[in-house]
């Protein structure tokens, strides 16, 4: 199934891009899911701790065993830092 | 505008992102109504040193649908905690120069207390979790500011990983 990975500021730069388009095997959670991005996108492990790491679907910070669904938003970003 | 237009437009909360300069006073009197005896503003704005370095400027970037519900849901939750009647938060996003005002974020409350409260609160969990990144520039280089959010949380919102 296809899904949508999104980065912002730090892990945009870390992955190289902002956007990126990624096809995940059927029954993949959320947990799964980051490890795929982590091994496709090997700057955010590089740049970063994984576990400093935020991740969300469909724009809400998601649980580790939530299933991912065909179309699902993911993004992977550090801490906030609004304000 | 019209005085019916107008009530409707106070009436109600708001969370706005904007490339615009904020007009602090504007976005305070959204929120003042008839029933509430005080609204409490924060005017958040660029420093020029932090922890002894020197800012030239600041850019903010927001994952803006998920940064837009996080303020909703920060606002309904403040709503339970505090008395409070309306809340208005909008944060700036793009190039900002020293002095310049990131997020304004507005109280109305009966009383005083309430809105003090629900303010200090509500800039502490919006910096904690509404998706919105800034990066320092400096004269000799530039980096994106990791808040302490995930700290906070004992770590990534999936700790399981």
């Amino acid at each position: 199934m296809k899904v949508n990975v999104l980065f912002f500021g730090a892990t945009a730069d870390s992955a190289g891009l902002r956007e990126a388009e990624m096809a995940l095997d059927e029954n993949t959670n959320a947990g799964q899911a980051l490890e795929r991005i982590f091994s496709a996108f090997p700057g955010l492990i590089k740049n970063h701790q994984p576990k400093s790491l935020l991740f969300a679907v469909n724009q809400e910070y998601a649980k580790g065993d939530e299933m991912i669904r065909e179309g699902d938003e993911l993004a992977v970003f550090t801490a906030v830092s609004g304000g | 505008m019209g005085a019916a237009e107008e009530r409707e437009k106070q009436n109600s909360d708001f969370f706005e992102l904007t490339g615009d300069v904020l007009d602090v006073g504007e976005i305070a009197r959204r929120v003042v109504l008839a029933e509430c005896g005080a609204t409490v503003t924060l005017d958040g704005y660029v420093r020029r040193f932090t922890k002894g370095r020197e800012t030239e400027h600041l850019v903010y970037e927001a994952y803006r649908p998920m940064a837009l519900s996080e303020m909703k849901k920060l606002i309904e939750k403040a709503r339970e905690k505090f008395e409070i009647a309306f809340v208005g938060i909008v944060h700036r996003l793009g190039k900002l120069e020293i002095g310049e005002t990131s997020v304004v974020i507005s109280v109305g409350a009966p009383h005083r207390r309430a809105a003090f409260e629900a303010c200090e609160w509500l800039i502490r969990e919006l910096k904690r979790t509404v998706p919105i990144w800034k990066k320092e520039v400096f004269a000799d280089g530039e980096v994106w500011i990791e808040g302490d959010s995930a700290e906070t949380k004992g770590g990534s919102n999936l700790s399981d990983i």
